[in-house]
């Protein structure tokens, strides 16, 4: 039974999040006045990535470094309840908790860039270390946020802290969520906290190596591991949700706005963005902590 | 001698386990030897028995290293020394033996480090090692004058009977050389150089059994003497939490930036002390500390003995000049693979569940500034790991000598893969050590915490299950593998190292590769990393040197080399005593 | 149509239609796939070079044909040569293209891929890049405009979804002819030996 409703997770959030991924390409399109392409693109395109007749290799570790990726991706999934009251599509989050997903988050990054360093390419290292770099910076006010969150329901259960929200936490602690949106911008990769990929200065980053099947794996992941993360801030501040409908408009939402911030903004350097992310958000964040706590209750 | 320190090492592991559960305990008074009212003794309790085995473990897992080391006769009788003091230290059951102890630790250390350490670093050492004995001496007859007893068990009486003021010098003391002995941020001056530059054989048990002396000693302090039921909200638990939170946090940065590997871990080592000193600051704390310094345990010796290893092979020890042994060295690879997981508490292994365990009771005691900085500096902790991983196994070899290199030695595969075994079973079995936690923490009368089964690890607030965790992660890795084996697409090797997308150039031997290992040299750039990295410690204990050098050369200048000219003075000051007394 | 050129295009595309009849499922499938999806290497020689970004960018707009740019070799199925090519830019133009993953495509603007154009006789360019890499498809014009290496495209894209391309296969079965033409011109340090694995190491040299 839980094996289906892990699968049942897995397949909405592959075909949810390429199509999200395909949207964002037709809106950053329509952003530029360009009509853009269909929004099964990006679905396309993995799957021609995976029909290739042959990807490079460098050694198994290379070859296990985008599974571990997409392993970290989808236990991410299994870890976040889609809606806060129902028994299926809850995955295994009455095994886990938020710290859990927390860290789960990091896990495939981390294993990904063991994959990466042993490519030898020196641009995929560089793409990695700002990634890094880039990753402690957001995750800074984005866990002050959590944490606060955290408090303020007295749990670290998803589900529980998605239940227990009477006004939405985003109007309920307004300054936690913009502080955690700008987190969640940088988490998403887009401007102007793209970093980690830029295809100009790093030679498109950690991908630089990756062909074929890896590469199409790791596209896969990161749709999935999008729509993972756009649950997790739906049930983190928006309230969660309770059907179908709920989850896809509330993710929507959010995608729509990750999207035009990313789309009118120019990309920082690394150390700047790294300054603004510490700076900025974090400020909004501790004082949204101290709202919480001190007056919020 | 190398056979007979395994034999001893045994022996010790073996005795330690024997005093688990038994209530072991052996006192004498002091009167018989003109000592009126000093009562010494020695206790198994489960406390010190929890800090032997962390002991006995570490003594273990370096002697079977041993073999691969010219050492000494002095060196193994000066190990079995330390190992003794060590053992005085936590068996004790009183300030007076526990001084012993932690004298003669503190001098067998010296005398162990004077076999590799420059003369700096080992005067370096035995200054701040000096320092922290002295101000122990003086907490301890502090709180005698209150007591009159050196038995723990009077401890809290006399510090109630303390003045206000006297309990504030005698903590102030206390920390003081307790945090010398962690190497807490500031107080760290010492620990550089003598992790570095110390055998690599000994490094190990440096880091991972030492130290955690200062945080045994710290946990007597707070639960024997000052009663952490009542630490909440007072001024000590706010210098625990930030100095803990500072040493996490400059640390990690600090060890971002550096080039050598044992510098590196040192610095992570402050680090991962840190976040126990900094959950000692609360009553609850002491299990995720209990658990905490396990894992940092098991981890630092598998790290330390990873990196003993391929310095025994290639006698480099900068990430500078290795590289791209993963090939040579898949096993050792893997090893610290597991190592660093742990290390950064990575889900599926155990160095996840210590640091849930940190979290749960930050969380729940309503720490939310702590725990944000903490979830903060291990998620800054990244960058080092990786550096550490990518240095070493990842990237390009520097040296044409790499590419024929072999595996490490047996003698240092074995200990790492016991450990790893350890991390690996505490990662799906979480809750395997709290039964014994729970005694140690009835035994001190506080809190236990929560313990349904073996996996599952947590409280009502949180908890999570380590076996679902784990079948899930490699139910999932195992699929994927699967589905990429069974793709028409083949992945076709690549025949030579530089066969990388370089812009159309062909790289070879001459073109640098391996420039990844100086990640983290951006960092001072940022604005506040920046002030860590470029700030140093040693800028203060410069000043203060200076400072002590002037004073003495003012000394200097009484002592004008003539004897007889001396000799008057002196006699002018005696008679000048002379007469003031019998005034 | 009964004579002459036509004819002749006539019967050997009837030849290659014949052969796409044969295709597995799972072949037709990944090949419908593969023509929608087709990454661009972002490089440039050339003159025909300045005409890719407008191509890319919203006034041509090439994605909504499912064509983008790709930074890296390993991620591109296709690489413009855009017009001439000296050879120090040959030299790198193969060695990437031998480090493109199956199955990938040449596309050749201008006329100085054909026949060197109006650097015929230049001492430093070469002038068939037929004869040091195959050619999927020609775009003609000095220089061709974004809507010709659109027209260029579209036309690749039909041939690639009828699976009639295999320009790599081509490539790899020839190599020994390639290989000899490259290093006319370019000497002995062509390209690196593992970059033609499947010739240098798998029983060949
Ligand atoms: S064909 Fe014309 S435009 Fe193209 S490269 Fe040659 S000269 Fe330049």
């Amino acid at each position: 039974m839980i094996i289906l409703d892990l699968a049942l997770m897995l397949i909405t959030a592959y075909f949810v999040g390429f199509i999200y991924y395909g949207l964002y390409r037709n809106i950053t399109a329509r952003f530029q006045r360009r009509i853009g392409p269909t929004i099964f693109q990006s679905f396309y395109d993995s799957i021609k990535f995976f029909g290739k007749k042959e990807a490079i290799s460098h050694g198994w570790m290379f070859y296990l470094g985008p599974i571990i990726m997409a392993t970290g991706a989808i236990m991410t999934l299994f870890f976040i309840p889609f809606f806060y009251q129902s028994e299926s599509f809850s995955g295994l989050s009455g095994y886990g908790n938020l710290f859990l997903v927390l860290y789960l988050m990091l896990l495939g990054p981390l294993g990904n860039a063991m994959g990466v360093g042993v490519g030898g390419n020196p641009f995929g290292v560089m793409g990695v270390t700002r990634g890094l770099t880039r990753l402690f910076a957001l995750e800074l006010p984005f866990y002050i946020a959590v944490v606060a969150i955290m408090s303020i329901s007295q749990s670290a259960d998803i589900a529980t802290i998605a239940g227990s929200q009477t006004t939405i936490n985003a109007f309920a602690h307004p300054l936690l969520f913009i502080a955690a949106l700008f987190s969640f911008v940088a988490m998403m990769g887009q401007s102007p906290f793209d970093v980690v990929g830029a295809p100009v200065e790093v030679y498109s980053g950690p991908a630089s190596e990756f062909s074929g099947k890896f590469l199409s794996l790791l596209m896969s992941q990161s749709a999935i591991f999008s729509f993972a993360k756009l649950v997790l801030m739906v049930n983190l501040f928006l309230g969660g949700a309770d059907g179908f409908f709920e989850l896809l408009w509330k993710t929507f939402v959010l995608f729509l706005f990750v999207i035009a911030f990313g789309a009118i903004y120019g990309r920082f350097k690394t150390p700047q963005s790294v300054d603004f992310l510490i700076k900025v958000p974090t400020v909004i964040a501790i004082v949204g902590l101290i709202f919480a706590t001190a007056w919020g209750n | 001698m190398r056979v007979l320190s395994l034999i001893i090492s045994l022996l010790a592991l073996w005795g330690v386990s024997t005093l688990f559960g038994s209530e072991a305990h052996w006192q004498i008074d002091m009167g018989s030897f003109g000592l009126e009212g000093v009562v010494i003794g020695l206790k198994a309790t489960a406390l010190a028995n929890f800090f032997a085995l962390l002991i006995a473990i570490g003594f273990f897992s370096i002697s079977l290293i041993a073999s691969k080391y010219k050492l000494s006769k002095g060196f193994y009788a000066l190990l079995y020394l330390l190992l003794v003091s060590l053992f005085l230290i936590v068996y004790a059951e009183d300030y007076l033996l526990f001084f012993v102890g932690w004298e003669v630790m503190s001098v067998t250390t010296y005398l162990l480090f004077s076999y590799d350490l420059s003369r700096e670093a080992l005067i370096k050492y035995i200054v701040f090692a000096l320092a922290s004995a002295m101000s122990l001496l003086g907490g301890i007859m502090v709180l005698y004058s209150a007591s009159h007893s050196f038995l723990y068990t009077d401890a809290h009486q006399g510090f109630i009977a303390l003045s206000a003021t006297l309990q504030v010098i005698f903590i102030l003391l206390m920390l003081f050389a307790f945090f010398i002995k962690l190497g807490v941020i500031g107080f760290h001056y010492w620990l550089m150089d003598s992790y570095e530059q110390s055998s690599d054989f000994f490094t190990p048990y440096l880091s991972a059994v030492l130290s955690k002396m200062g945080i045994y000693a710290l946990i007597i302090l707070l639960v024997y003497v000052v009663d952490i039921h009542m630490i909440s909200g007072t001024w000590l638990a706010y210098t625990l939490a930030i100095m803990g939170l500072l040493s996490s946090i400059i640390a990690t940065f600090k060890a971002v930036n550096e080039d050598s590997m044992k510098r590196l871990l040192a610095y992570s080592s402050i680090a991962q002390l840190g976040y126990i000193v900094t959950v000692l600051s609360m009553a609850d704390g002491l299990g995720g500390a209990l658990y905490h310094s396990l894992i940092h345990t098991l981890v630092k010796l598998l790290l330390f003995i990873n990196i003993a290893g391929i310095i025994y092979m290639t006698a480099r020890s900068k990430f500078s000049e290795l590289g791209g042994l993963i090939y040579r060295m898949p096993q050792s690879f893997v090893l610290l693979l597991i190592g660093i997981i742990s290390l950064a508490g990575m889900p599926p292994l155990a160095g996840f569940a210590s640091k849930f365990l940190i979290y749960t009771t930050l969380l729940e005691g309503g720490n939310l500034l702590i725990l944000s900085a903490m979830l903060f500096a291990s998620a800054s902790a990244f960058l080092y790991i990786y550096k550490l991983i990518y240095g070493i196994y990842l990237g390009h070899p520097t040296s044409k000598r790499y590419e024929t290199i072999r595996e490490v030695p047996l003698a240092f595969l074995i200990p790492q893969y016991l450990l790893s075994l350890l991390l690996i079973v505490a990662g799906v079995y979480p809750g395997i050590v709290i039964p014994y936690f729970n005694t140690i923490l009835k035994e001190l009368r506080l809190e236990t915490i929560p313990f349904e089964s073996y996996t599952i690890l947590g409280s009502e607030m949180a908890s999570y299950n380590g076996f679902v965790l784990m079948s899930a992660f490699v139910g999932v890795f195992v699929l994927i593998l699967l589905f990429m084996l069974s793709l028409r697409s083949k992945a076709k090797e690549a025949k030579d190292r530089f066969d990388i997308a370089y812009c159309g150039e062909v790289p070879d031997e001459g073109t640098h590769l391996h420039y990844g290992f100086s990640m983290g040299k951006e960092l001072k750039r940022v604005g506040f990393i920046g002030v860590i990295l470029r700030n140093s410690s040693s800028v203060f204990y410069d000043y203060i040197s200076r400072q002590l050098f002037g004073f003495a050369t003012v000394f200097r200048k009484l002592y004008s080399g003539n004897l007889s000219f001396n000799f008057n003075i002196a006699a002018l000051f005696a008679l000048i005593l002379l007469w003031w007394g019998l005034r | 149509m009964d004579e002459g050129f036509l004819k002749e295009q006539q019967v050997m595309e009837s030849d290659l239609n014949s052969e796409t009849s044969h295709k597995s499922s799972v072949d037709f499938l990944m090949d419908w796939f593969r023509r929608r999806s087709i990454f661009v290497l972002a490089y440039g020689t050339g003159c025909g070079a300045i005409e890719m970004p407008p191509t890319f960018t919203s006034r041509y707009d090439a994605e909504r044909l499912g064509i983008r740019g790709a930074a890296t070799p390993r991620q591109a199925d296709v690489i413009i040569v855009s017009g001439y090519c000296s050879y120090k830019t040959l030299r790198r133009i193969i060695r990437t293209y031998e480090q493109m993953a199956n199955p990938k495509y040449i596309l050749a603007l201008g006329s100085c891929t054909v026949n060197g154009g109006m650097y015929w006789d230049s001492y430093n360019t070469i002038k068939r890049l037929e004869d040091y890499l195959p050619v999927d498809m020609y775009v003609n014009g000095c220089m061709p405009r974004p809507e010709s290496i659109l027209e260029g495209f579209m036309a690749l894209q039909k041939e690639i979804g009828d699976g009639k391309i295999s320009s790599w296969q081509k490539y790899e079965d020839n190599y020994a002819f390639y290989r000899k033409n490259q290093e006319a011109v370019l000497g002995q340090t062509v390209a690196p030996a593992y970059d033609a694995d499947w010739y240098l190491y798998d029983g060949g040299l």
